[in-house]
């Protein structure tokens, strides 16, 4: 076995032991205090065997012992749980620099990172694949270290009392070695199946937990009770079979141990009776067994732990090592707000969210973006904005393509309003202010853009009242509001709204769009949305088809020349009326 | 009701391992006799264990101090026989306890996620949805370790133990006990100290909640993160969270390895009280040498199981911090009883009678409404937003009960009805829809006892005789289109065409829109609204929405506004109520 974990040892926590260089003293010091201790152990054994030969001799004095005993029982202690200590701070600290390390590496990527690999597995990667390094670093680095120094230890030691009988002892080694091998090379495929039923748990738990409403409405609890239960008794099969293999283990490991405490009786004794071997020793020699054997196991079960460890660390380091997006310019200017998209495709899977598309905004213009579901006007909007890379083409403001210009600057100048509204388990203040740059008057007058006012005169603690996650005791216009007033408190030079109007009614609408021209004068506009009356008299319309560009022009341009958008038009015509007095 | 969690202190959780452990008996009805044959096996291992230090001894005192060959051979054939009785009766012991562990696991799985499916929407609304999902995988997992590597070994231990420390006693009353005081010692200490273990342990699981919330809420709306430029707003706040994980992590490992060197400390004081109370015993000549020898080997197995308990303790005290943070959701109540029936005769599909709707922090939403709706009809359910039309409209559907009021469904209180009855009768088509991970025909017939196993023949016809045919080219793979939860792949419009789909081929008696349509293109809703009218002339319709043409063809509307519900004459009223009404925002 020891063989075994030697020559598999360092391929398998290969990755592990660089991530543990910045804390060498911590890991020193924890090995040291290991093996000081275990040293201390061995010593145990000796000073009992010297007790017993001593009885009845009158070299014996009782107080010796009791001196002797004492302390290294105070010894012991102190160096355990030193070693404890040491092992909970040093692995507290990887994990936690670790997660620091993700959280840093992950904010530095783009949003089309983070929507590839997914939220929920970099929780995983931030949550139990950190924690399973922790474990490592927590039971597996003392543990090995002291479990091959026992090893080592006590065969010496065995060896030295009296060679015959430690290698008869220790041919029970190697089948301990090998039935270790047998069943954790089986169950470790296992467990990889057994994280896959857990993943599966998870989703179905999670899903339940954020479609909680529908759930209710279509009472369709017993459904998601079965699929719960489909995965939770995969999981549980999965476990019997880990079971059986360890059932079958332990025992096993057990018996072979019994056999060397066998061998030491029947040969030990025969020692003892030919006088090759005192009875102290041979009383030692059944302690040492213990102090072997124990080790034997542990080293075994470890080896899962650092299986487990160096997976997961794999998971991670795919996460730190992952490129970062090309990184962007300097260029820190007011911007003017000239927009021109050249060409720009953007593909998702195998469709293609946008195709060729191009178009022109004029600084301080209002252009708005018309098309049928899943035309790809969002995806427009985020490449405007910079969070979408896309596969070709180019996107220039001022004249300027969009990746010369500083990140930060750009985000700053270039406000967007979500169509899914997202609020923060934050004050209203914060969810407005969300920003490090946002001074009050900012804030203010963002808020009265967004005809927040009156709202938020009737919540209990005004600005500063907490609202929950989700949003709950939020209207979805209301929440809309505030994502609009998150926008507008940047001071932006462009606004790009998605679908804002969507939740909001006609006469609000209209009241905070003149609010925009009013306070924001200069405003470059462009905004998505289903809605023709409120548009008319824009600057530009763009009428957007499966992702490709059918027909630009001003309404009346449209009108004219695109049959789309008359049947666009005609399908709200019915109660346009009401709508432009509104 | 408030169904918030996280409302109880760590520093409240002072109840016994005991109180803890007796909450798993539920769990445990159905294996009694699983663990009857697994308590056996483990006496019996344990017994064998005790057994061979005493055979040792024998052989020793009998055999090897006299030379005797014949009598070692023979014993150590005894101490072979011993042995594999050991092997047989602990292959049965791990066998049986880890299956009576993963079948807890099981049930106790179960036992959430069925609490979870019973409490209402407002427990959702509640709680952090990072924290909740953390409750229920990290706690389940701690719970989980502590069944699947420590339990067993525990009771393994416990019985050791207990057999090592009476045979102790047996062999020589005055040097057992000599043997047992440092044990009596720590075990006193360990009652001192559990409690301070607990807390500790509970405050590293509630931090780790907060951190997974952190991060959960932050890698969700990432695209809010980078497009406001608060990455490092992100970082702070997690560094923040990490840092406070850090210190209660660090707290509960150096509380949770106190035991160990502890119990280590009890062992080695142990093995010197009975080797030097022992060589005085000889000298006296009280005792023989085989029998010191064998003495000090039960020293060892009472020390080395209690040092293992000791190393599971700390296991134990977090497992039971999980599950008292699982016992918090377990304990919550739904208050959304059925109620008798009061049947009253009524025309009106659905009716408020004085009904009120107030949220748990106090915030009144809506007061004394009245209105009575007919079958057949179509109303529109228009005013500003926050006005409350949401509200009524969830109160419709049961989503919320009221705060005071009477919803009827057909006359009879809505309270009265099963869950079943009620969702047959009611479709609801919520304003943030909701997809499951799965494909869009799975979505579709959601929840639909209908078409759920049926061949797609059944289904396309269905669609198509309604005219929902034609939406499901919105989609590039048609009903095989794969669908994810979470993720942008898919556009709010396409999920609302999904939610309209599910909701329609149900056939409700009354159909709820909540600006179900609200990003879907004018085109396509005139799509929409063509299916809606050929659903059965006996479907009542409510309608929410802002754009008016969608509330077009309503036979009557309602002003929602602050509170109040009030019927306008017309659509020219509606629209007039709505220019120059009070605006609540």
């Amino acid at each position: 076995m020891s063989v075994q974990e030697e020559r598999k040892g360092p391929s398998r926590s290969g990755g592990l032991l660089p991530l543990l260089i910045p804390y060498w003293s911590w890991i020193a010091l924890l090995v040291a205090l290991t093996i000081a201790s275990n040293a201390l152990n061995l010593v145990g054994p000796q000073l009992i065997a010297r007790a017993i030969d001593s009885v009845g001799g009158a070299d014996y004095r009782l107080s010796t012992l009791v001196v002797e005993f004492l302390t290294l029982a105070a010894g012991v202690f102190i160096l355990t749980y030193g070693q404890s200590i040491v092992q909970t701070v040093a692995a507290e600290r990887v994990a936690r620099d670790l997660r620091a390390r993700l959280v840093d590496t992950i904010s530095r990527q783009d949003f089309a990172y983070v929507q590839t690999v997914t939220p929920s597995r970099l929780l995983t990667n931030l949550t139990s694949d950190v924690d399973a390094v922790k474990s490592f670093v927590s039971q597996a680095i003392s543990s090995i270290v002291s479990s091959f120094f026992l090893i080592i230890g006590a065969s010496i030691l065995l060896l030295l009392i009296d060679w015959q009988l430690a290698l008869a002892v220790l041919t029970v080694v190697p089948v301990i070695g090998f039935s270790f091998y047998y069943v954790l090379s089986r169950v470790r495929k296992l467990f990889r199946k057994s994280q896959e039923a857990i993943d599966w748990l998870n989703k179905v738990i999670n899903e339940s937990i954020l479609g909680s409403s529908l759930i209710r409405l279509l009472n369709s609890q017993a459904s998601e009770y079965t699929k719960f239960l489909e995965a939770n008794s995969e999981a549980k099969s999965i476990g019997m079979s880990i079971l059986r293999m360890f059932s079958t283990l332990i025992p096993i490991i057990t018996f072979c141990t019994n056999l060397a405490t066998l061998v030491i009786v029947a040969f030990g004794g025969h020692l003892v009776i030919s006088g090759t071997m005192t009875l102290g020793d041979f009383t030692a020699f059944n302690s040492y067994l213990g102090i072997l054997i124990f080790p034997i196991i542990i080293i075994g079960f470890m080896s899962n732990v650092v299986a487990q460890a160096s997976a997961s660390y794999e998971r991670i380091a795919k996460v730190l090592v992952s490129e970062a997006p090309k990184p962007w310019g300097n260029v820190d200017v007011e911007l003017r707000g000239d927009i021109a998209v050249e060409h720009l495709t953007v593909r998702y899977g195998q469709r293609d969210a946008l195709d060729d598309v191009s178009l022109v905004v004029k600084a301080g213009t209002r252009t708005a973006v018309i098309g049928p579901t899943a035309a790809g006007k969002t995806q427009l909007l985020f490449a405007i904005s910079g969070l979408l890379v896309p596969q070709s083409g180019r996107i220039t403001v001022d004249g300027r393509p969009l990746t010369d210009y500083d990140k930060q600057s750009l985000h700053r100048q270039v406000g967007l309003v979500f169509q899914d509204s997202v609020t923060f388990n934050l004050s209203v203040r914060e969810n407005i202010a969300f920003s490090a740059i946002v001074d009050d008057a900012s804030l203010a007058k963002a808020v009265e853009t967004a005809e927040l006012d009156d709202f938020i005169a009737t919540l209990p603690a005004g600005l500063d009242t907490v609202i929950s996650e989700r949003g709950t005791s939020l209207s979805g216009g209301q929440k809309q509001r505030i994502m609009l007033a998150r926008a507008l408190a940047l001071n932006p030079k462009v606004l790009l709204l998605d679908d804002f109007t969507a939740r909001v009614d006609a006469r609000t609408e209209k009241k905070i769009l003149a609010n925009v021209s009013a306070n924001y004068p200069g405003i470059t506009l462009v905004s998505v949305t289903q809605k023709i009356g409120p548009v008319e008299d824009y600057d530009q319309i763009v009428l957007l088809m499966e992702g490709k560009v059918l027909a630009v022009g001003t309404h009346e341009e449209l009108m004219h020349s695109s049959p789309e958008y008359v049947q666009i038009f005609s399908s709200q015509q019915s109660t346009e009326d009401y709508e432009l007095q509104a | 009701m408030n169904y918030k969690l996280n409302t109880k202190d760590a520093s409240q959780s002072k109840e016994s391992i005991w109180t803890g452990l007796a909450r798993l008996l539920p769990l445990m009805a159905d294996e009694w006799r699983n663990i009857g044959i697994a308590f056996s096996a483990i006496a019996l291992t344990s017994a064998m264990a005790l057994t061979s230090p005493f055979i040792i001894g024998h052989i020793v005192d009998q055999f090897i101090a006299k030379g005797d060959y014949p009598g070692v051979f023979a014993w150590s054939g005894l101490l072979l026989a011993v042995f594999l009785v050991q092997l047989a009766s602990s292959y049965t012991q791990t066998r049986t306890m880890g299956g009576v562990g993963r079948r807890i696991l099981y049930n106790l799985r179960n036992a959430i996620f069925t609490k979870l499916q019973e409490l209402p929407v407002a427990f959702f609304n509640q709680n952090r949805s990072g924290d909740l999902i953390s409750r229920i995988n990290n706690d389940t997992d701690k719970l989980n370790q502590f069944f699947a590597q420590a339990l067993m070994q525990f009771l393994g231990n416990a019985f050791l133990i207990t057999g090592a420390g009476i045979l102790l006693l047996v062999l020589n009353i005055k040097l057992g006990a000599a043997a047992l005081v440092p044990a009596v010692l720590v075990l006193i200490a360990t009652q001192v100290l559990s409690p301070w273990v607990k807390r500790a342990s509970f405050k590293s699981l509630q931090t780790l909640g907060g951190l997974s919330g952190e991060i959960q809420e932050s890698l969700a709306n990432f695209k809010v993160i980078v497009a406001f430029n608060r990455l490092d707003y992100f970082r702070q706040k997690f560094a923040v969270a990490n840092e406070v994980n850090y210190s209660a992590s660090v707290s509960a490992g150096l509380a949770s390895n106190i035991f160990l060197p502890l119990y280590g400390l009890a062992a080695t004081l142990g093995t010197l009280i009975v080797l030097g109370y022992g060589i005085i015993l000889i000298d006296a000549g009280d005792m023989t040498t085989g029998l010191l020898i064998g003495f000090l080997l039960y020293v060892t197995n009472f020390y080395n199981p209690l040092r293992q308990l000791a190393s599971i303790w700390s296991s134990l005290q977090l497992a039971l911090a999980g599950l008292d943070r699982i016992s918090e959701v377990l304990a919550l109540q739904s208050d959304m009883v059925v109620v008798p029936s009061d049947a009253v005769v009524s025309d009106a599909v659905m009716a408020f009678e004085n009904v009120s709707f107030r949220y748990p922090d106090g915030k009144d939403v809506l007061s004394g409404i009245n209105f009575a709706l007919e079958r057949g009809k179509t109303y529109a359910l228009i005013g500003p937003t926050g006005g409350g039309k949401t509200t009524t409209a969830s109160l419709m559907a049961r989503l919320y009960d009221p705060s005071s009021g009477t919803v009827r469904l057909d006359g009879k209180d809505i309270r009265a009805y099963t869950p079943e009855v009620r969702a047959a009768k009611i479709g609801f088509i919520l304003q943030e829809p909701f997809l499951f991970t799965g494909t869009v025909r799975d979505n579709i017939i959601y929840g639909n006892p209908a078409y759920i196993g049926r061949p797609d023949a059944v289904l396309m016809a269905t669609l198509e005789s309604a005219g929902l045919n034609s939406l499901l080219s919105r989609f590039e793979g048609g009903l095989d289109t794969s669908v994810s939860s979470s993720g942008d792949a898919m556009s709010l419009g396409q999920k609302q065409l999904i939610a309209f789909i599910r909701a329609a081929l149900r056939n409700p008696e009354l159909l709820i829109l909540d600006e179900a349509t609200a990003n879907i293109d004018t085109v396509t809703e005139q799509l929409l609204e063509d299916i809606l009218k050929r659903l059965p002339p006996t479907t009542t319709k409510v309608i929410i929405a802002h754009r008016l043409n969608t509330i077009d063809n309503a036979d009557a509307i309602f002003f929602v506004n602050a509170g109040t519900v009030t019927l306008a004459g017309s659509m020219e009223s509606a629209v007039d109520m709505l220019l120059n009404g009070t605006m609540q925002s």
